[in-house]
């Protein structure tokens, strides 16, 4: 054993190897990909973090921080969410649309997708195709459309309250639709076969068998429907009537040309909580419904399972 | 008799292929009845028929003589075992038993002690509240079997419904199943694509290709007289080789020419001349030295022997060219085969078979006699 052989035992690494070599990280995952994943995630939230603090933000300013306050939720007695008629005009008027959709869009959906998963002849096709549009077409075309249709072809209903709550209806069985429609193919045909081989008529088989594993697929899609009417600011906008039908994210934007004060960001942190409230909703009711069935990757994964 | 099916001239078509293509059986009551064939043979889509999963293109199906024809499947009176077992995954145990009863209304007393005795029949007492995605492979196909059963079915039909276990799991539930059927004495159809199994089990199996049947008739003959080559090559290895036929002899076999080499063959079609195949199983070949002489004895060379434990799969190259397999029985005998040794191959004349395959699909003269009696079709159903 010379020295020679000893020293070149012990290779020399430079910083810069070690460096990519910790972050490409051979053995494990690459480190970079949590990085990137951590880096978007942080450019994406933390303006809506930011936009959060400001609603607590002790004077009028939207921009300057003077200190912790709760006066724009309900301390202030003309411009806080609580007082503020308009605003909580604004807030009821989103959650009523919401509410509205939900409550139709997802019974429609459902037997739309039955229908169509289960259509085996010439209009299968076309029909599955139509199905799409609305999800593909730009918002703007369809709250121009909805616009002429409304005040065109169904003037009996004028732009109004109403005429939102179609608007929105239009544009979410799609995505009920597109939903269920994923979750009946995964399922197939057996457990109805099975039933009827059992002996129950196609009635029962669809209550008994098909609805309790549809249960999951329904509720995610009225958590989503809830998300994407209180969000839409388009459709609303443009079939809206005036002061009684403006919602939330119309309020916040004509808002923006006025004299903007943190009532905006409190009312846009209501609005997060109340959809990420409805989000959870959902998940915890497809967990509790889905304890049998096992999917790789958690959440994603079983939002992956939708085929959307 | 309770659980007699007769299938009539049965096509079924999916746009312009043709599933099934005119098939006709009869499987009395009481039989263990399986339909073999690779896939796409036809063999599911005919089950499906029967259970009322699809509508046949042509034909018809008779179920103790009444035309299923317009009968939706909650209504018929045949129950399935599905290859996927189908259990509702948001019910236990007890409560998919249960389901087929409860549909029919029976009392509450009634319905707890049959679900009971379904479940005792299937060796799973004790498994009633547990959800079918919490059980083995082998026990969710029992609760499947018992959820069947326990209406008292006069068929009961099963696809393929142990293609997901293991060996030694098929190979008990195999033995189970036959003692089952025996045991509940309603007509099982069976269809698998295992030949292996469909042996085990089956009182008559029918051997299915390309939506025809090749043949009906208990496993011995299936597997010991084949009619046609598919037959012949589907059950176990066939030693198929092509022959020169050249009518009977005076001993009532037939005269065949194999390259350079006359035999005799007592099985099949022993009276056709010119091209032929011939056939023999691997456990009649019988390998002598190489200096025998005699009737039937070809030389050739060991290409490959394969130990496979309790006999040796031996491969040997005849003289003509043809590759033949013979299977020897590990007795203990000193006789060990290498690559390259001289053998000859000895073809009893009574296990060599002649095949003459005219391309049209054998009868089941079972299915055909009672309905070509009976010239208009049944007024009932």
């Amino acid at each position: 054993m010379t020295t020679a052989t000893a020293a070149a035992a012990k290779p020399e690494f430079t910083l810069w190897q070690r460096l990519s070599g910790w972050v490409m990280n051979p053995w494990g995952r690459p480190r970079f990909l949590p990085l990137i994943t951590w880096l978007y995630m942080a450019w994406s939230i933390i303006p809506v973090l930011i936009a959060i603090q400001f609603s607590f933000n002790d004077s009028r300013s939207r921009t300057v921080w003077a200190g912790f306050s709760t006066r724009w939720y309900w301390g202030d007695p003309n411009d806080s969410v609580w007082h503020n008629t308009q605003l909580r005009d604004a807030l009821y008027q989103s959650l009523k649309l919401a509410a509205a959709d939900v409550v139709v869009a997802v019974p429609l959906g459902v037997l739309l997708a039955l229908g169509l998963a289960r259509w085996r002849g010439h209009g299968s096709g076309p029909s599955n195709f139509l199905m799409l549009f609305p999800l593909v077409t730009p918002e703007i075309v369809m709250g121009v459309s909805l616009f002429l249709v409304f005040t065109h072809i169904f003037t009996f209903i004028h732009p109004s309250t109403t005429a939102q709550i179609l608007g929105h209806i239009t544009f979410s069985v799609s995505f009920v639709v597109v939903i269920v429609r994923g979750r009946l193919f995964s399922i197939g045909r057996q457990y109805e076969e099975a039933a009827a081989d059992l002996g129950a008529t196609p009635a029962q088989a669809l209550r008994l068998v098909l609805f309790p594993l549809l249960v999951p697929a329904i509720v995610a899609s009225a958590a989503i429907t809830f998300a994407i009417s209180i969000d839409d600011f388009v459709i609303s906008q443009y079939l809206s009537c005036g002061a009684s039908c403006t919602t939330v994210p119309i309020f916040i934007y004509s808002s923006t040309r006025a004299a903007p004060l943190p009532n905006t960001n409190a009312i846009a942190s209501i609005m997060v909580v109340f959809t990420l409230v409805a989000v959870g909703l959902g998940y915890l009711f497809y967990r509790i419904f889905t304890r049998g069935e096992s999917r790789e990757g958690g959440m994603t994964g079983e939002m992956a399972g939708f085929e959307l | 008799m309770a659980g007699e099916i007769d299938i009539i001239e049965l096509v079924k078509r999916f746009g312009d292929v043709a599933a099934v293509d005119g098939i006709d059986l009869h499987m009395p009551s009481g039989e263990f009845f399986s339909m073999l064939g690779p896939s796409g043979c036809g063999k599911t889509t005919t089950l499906r028929m029967i259970a009322g999963f699809e509508q046949p293109t042509e034909g018809r199906i008779l179920l103790d003589g009444d035309d299923m024809q317009f009968t939706p499947p909650h209504k018929r009176n045949v129950n399935t075992v599905f290859q996927s077992y189908a259990l509702f995954p948001h019910l236990s145990v007890s409560d998919n038993v249960a389901f087929g009863l409860r549909r029919q209304k029976t009392p509450k007393n009634e319905l707890r002690t049959r679900v009971a005795e379904a479940l005792e029949l299937v060796q799973l007492t004790g498994f009633e509240k547990r959800k079918p995605a919490q059980m083995s492979g082998g026990q969710q196909q029992r609760v499947a079997l018992a959820r069947a059963l326990v209406l008292k079915p006069a068929v009961l039909l099963l696809d393929e419904p142990l293609g997901a276990l293991d060996a030694k799991l098929r190979k008990q539930l195999q033995v189970e199943l036959k003692a089952l059927q025996q045991q509940v004495g309603i007509t099982f159809v069976y269809v698998t694509h295992d030949q292996e199994e469909a042996l085990t089990m089956s009182d008559r199996i029918a051997v299915m290709s390309n939506g025809k049947v090749e043949q009906v008739g208990p496993p011995q003959e299936v597997y010991e007289e084949p009619k046609t080559t598919f037959v012949a090559d589907f059950l176990g290895v066939s030693n198929l080789m092509d022959a020169e036929a050249q009518g009977r002899d005076g001993e009532g076999h037939s005269r065949i020419k194999v390259g350079d080499f006359e035999l005799a063959a007592a099985q099949g079609d022993v009276d056709a001349r010119g091209a032929t195949r011939i056939t023999i199983r691997p456990e009649r070949l019988r390998l002598e030295d190489q200096n025998t002489d005699g009737r039937n004895r070809v030389p050739g060379m060991v290409e490959r022997p394969v130990y496979l434990g309790n006999s040796v799969q031996v491969i040997v190259r005849l003289a003509n060219g043809d590759r033949v397999q013979a299977l020897v029985q590990n007795d203990g005998s000193e006789v060990s085969y290498k690559q390259g040794d001289p053998v000859k191959v000895y073809m009893p004349v009574e296990a060599l078979r002649v095949l003459t395959d005219t391309g049209t699909a054998p009868v089941d003269e079972d299915a055909i006699a009672p309905h070509r009696a009976a010239a208009a079709p049944a007024a009932t159903g």
